[in-house]
C-alpha cells in the first residue's frame, strides 16, 4: 500500500479500535459481567421493540432535517446564482451560520420553540393562544418537528455552499447552450441546472445526514423521551444504574457506527461517479 | 424577501440569545424583556465557573487546532499523491471519524482512555478531541493538495534544495491560509464538542459546551444563554478571520 493508504489506515484506527472493543464488550468478551463469547446481549437489544423505534426514529428525523436543508440550499442557490450585490449578499448571509455549534442552534430552538418560548409568547400576545398549554409541543414530541427544524437550519449553510460552489463551476456552459437552443427557464431548470445540482449535492447531503443522525446535544435538548434518538439511548444504558444493561450501549454504538460506515462508503461511491461526470 | 429571510435566520440567535442574557423577570407571555441587567455577565467575567470552563475549552481548542494542522497535513498530502479508486479508499477511511457520532466514538474509545490512564484528564480529552479533529484535517488537507501546483516543489528541487528545504522554505510558506483554516476547524471540532468531553473528561474536566449544556437542562435560561453567546462569537469570529471567500472552502467541499 502507498503511503497514503498507511496515512488514512492511522487516522481511521481509533474508530477501529473504539470497534473492536464495542465489538467484545457485547459479545461478552470484555466490560462488566463479561463470561465469555455469547451472542445472547446482541440478541436481545436488537429483538427489543424500543430500540428499533429509536433507530428508525433518528433515521427518519435525519432523513427529514438533511431534506429541508437540501431543497433550501437548492432554492438559495438558483435563486441567486447571479453576481449582483443582492446575490453575493444573500449567498453571504446563507453561509454565515457555518460555525454555529449544534448545542447553539438546539439552545436556541429550546428558547424559542418551548412551550413558553419567543413563538409561544408571540403567538399569546397576538390572541391565538391562552396559555403555555396551549401551545403544539414542537420540541419533546413524538413528531420531532422542533428537533427538525433546528438541524435542518444547522445543515442549511454547508449544503448551501455546496450547492453554490456546484452551480459556480459546472453547468453554465450546459446552460447557455441549452438557453441558445431556444430552451425555457423551466426546461433549463429540469433538464440540466437541477441534474448537476442534485448529483452535486448527493455526497454532501449523506455527510449531513450522518452529522445529523448522531448529534448528542441537539437530541438531548429537544427529542422526546419515546422514542429515544439513538445517541440519547445510547448514553443512557452506557450510564445505566443497572451495572448489567451497560453493555446494551455497545449493541447501540455498534449500530451507530454502522450507520455511519455506510453513510461514508456511500459518500465516497456518490463522488466517485460525480467524478466521472467531470471528466 | 428571500434575502430579509435569510438575514433573520443568521442572525436569530446572536440577537435572542443577546436578550435571553440580559433580560430580568423577562416571565411568560411578554414578548420583550422587561427589565435589563448585567448579572449574568458580571456573575461570568468575576465568577470562576464560566469562566474557568472557557479558559479550559480555549486550551483544548488550540490543542485540537494544532493536531488537525501537524496532522493533517501529512496525511491529506499522502492522500492526494493516490489517484482513482484508491484515493477514494482513502479518503473513506479518513472520513470514518468525522462521521461517526461522537458518542459513539466515546463509548468505544473510554475503555481504552482508562485503560491509558487518561480518563478524567485535559490530556485524554485533548486527544479524544483531536480523533475527529485529524479526521477533519486530513480531509481538507486532500482538497488543497489535490488542487496544489507541485511543479513549485520539483522546480525548487531542481535548483538543488532538498526535500526538507522545499518543505519548509517553499511548500509551507505557501500554506500558510490553509493552515490558518485548517486550525480553525480543528478548534472548532473541539470548541463544540460535547459527548466526547462527557465521557472521556468525566466530571473533572468542565468545559464551555458541558456547562451550557447542563445549564439548559437545568432550565437557567439566562445563565444558559450567556454561556451560549460566550461560546458562539467565538466560533463566528474564528471562521470570519480565516476564511471568507466562499471560493475558498469550494476546494474543500468539492
Amino acid at each position: 500500500m502507498r503511503g497514503g493508504g498507511w496515512a488514512a489506515a492511522l487516522v481511521a484506527t481509533p474508530v477501529a479500535v473504539g470497534v473492536t472493543y464495542s465489538l467484545a464488550a457485547a459479545t461478552g468478551l470484555a466490560g462488566y459481567g463479561a463470561g465469555g463469547f455469547t451472542l445472547d446481549r446482541v440478541e436481545r437489544v436488537l429483538g427489543e421493540a424500543a430500540v428499533w423505534e429509536s433507530f428508525l426514529w433518528t433515521v427518519r428525523t435525519a432523513a427529514l432535517a438533511t431534506l429541508i436543508a437540501g431543497a433550501a440550499a437548492v432554492a438559495a442557490a438558483v435563486g441567486f446564482r447571479g453576481s449582483s450585490a443582492l446575490d453575493r449578499t444573500a449567498r453571504a448571509l446563507a453561509v454565515l451560520p457555518l460555525p454555529v455549534p449544534h448545542l447553539i442552534a438546539a439552545t436556541t430552538a429550546v428558547l424559542v420553540l418551548g412551550q413558553s418560548g419567543l413563538l409561544s409568547r408571540i403567538a399569546a400576545s397576538a390572541g391565538w393562544l391562552a396559555g403555555p398549554a396551549d401551545m403544539p409541543a414542537l420540541v419533546y414530541d413524538r413528531g420531532g418537528i422542533g428537533l427538525i427544524l433546528m438541524l435542518g437550519w444547522k445543515e442549511f449553510p454547508f449544503l448551501a455552499l455546496v450547492a453554490f460552489s456546484v452551480l459556480a463551476t459546472r453547468g453554465a456552459a450546459l446552460e447557455d447552450t441549452a438557453r441558445s437552443l431556444g430552451a425555457g427557464p423551466w426546461q433549463r431548470f429540469r433538464r440540466i441546472t437541477w441534474p448537476v445540482l442534485w448529483r452535486g449535492l448527493a455526497p454532501a447531503a449523506v455527510a449531513v445526514f450522518a452529522f445529523a443522525a448522531g448529534s448528542y446535544e441537539a437530541a438531548a435538548l429537544l427529542a422526546p423521551s419515546d422514542p429515544q434518538a439513538l445517541p440519547v439511548l445510547t448514553l443512557e444504558r452506557y450510564t445505566d444504574p443497572d451495572l448489567a444493561r451497560r453493555g446494551d450501549a455497545f449493541v447501540l454504538t455498534l449500530l451507530a457506527l454502522a450507520l455511519a460506515a455506510g453513510a461514508v462508503l456511500l459518500h465516497e461511491w456518490l463522488r466517485h461517479r460525480v467524478e466521472r461526470l467531470d471528466r | 424577501m428571500a434575502l430579509g429571510l435569510l438575514a433573520v435566520s443568521a442572525a436569530a440567535p446572536f440577537v435572542l440569545l443577546a436578550l435571553w442574557s440580559v433580560g430580568r423577570d423577562w416571565f411568560y407571555p411578554a414578548v420583550f424583556p422587561p427589565k435589563f441587567t448585567a448579572e449574568s455577565w458580571r456573575d461570568l467575567l468575576s465568577g470562576e465557573r464560566l469562566l474557568g470552563a472557557t479558559a479550559t475549552s480555549l486550551v483544548l481548542g488550540a490543542g485540537t487546532g494544532a493536531f488537525a494542522c501537524i496532522a493533517g497535513l501529512p496525511v491529506g498530502r499522502s492522500l492526494a499523491r493516490l489517484t482513482g479508486w484508491r484515493r477514494h479508499a482513502g479518503a473513506a477511511l479518513a472520513f470514518l471519524p468525522v462521521a461517526a457520532p461522537p458518542i459513539a466514538l466515546a463509548t468505544g474509545l473510554q475503555f481504552s482512555f482508562l485503560r491509558l490512564g487518561l480518563g478524567g484528564t485535559l490530556v485524554g480529552v485533548l486527544l479524544a478531541h483531536a480523533v475527529p479533529a485529524i479526521g477533519y484535517g486530513s480531509l481538507y488537507f486532500l482538497g488543497v493538495f489535490a488542487v496544489f501546483d507541485s511543479r513549485i516543489e520539483e522546480e525548487s528541487r531542481s535548483l538543488g534544495a532538498t526535500s526538507r528545504q522545499t518543505f519548509f522554505h517553499v511548500v509551507l510558506p505557501l500554506l500558510r491560509r490553509p493552515l490558518a483554516d485548517a486550525f480553525a476547524l480543528g478548534f472548532l471540532v473541539s470548541w463544540s464538542q460535547v459527548p466526547l468531553t462527557l465521557l472521556v473528561g468525566g466530571g473533572p474536566v468542565r468545559t464551555l459546551p458541558i456547562e451550557v449544556f447542563s445549564l439548559v437542562q437545568s432550565g437557567q435560561d439566562r445563565l444558559a444563554a450567556t454561556g451560549a453567546l460566550l461560546l458562539l462569537v467565538p466560533a463566528i469570529a474564528a471562521l470570519a478571520a480565516t476564511r471568507l471567500a466562499a471560493s475558498r472552502t469550494e476546494v474543500m467541499a468539492v
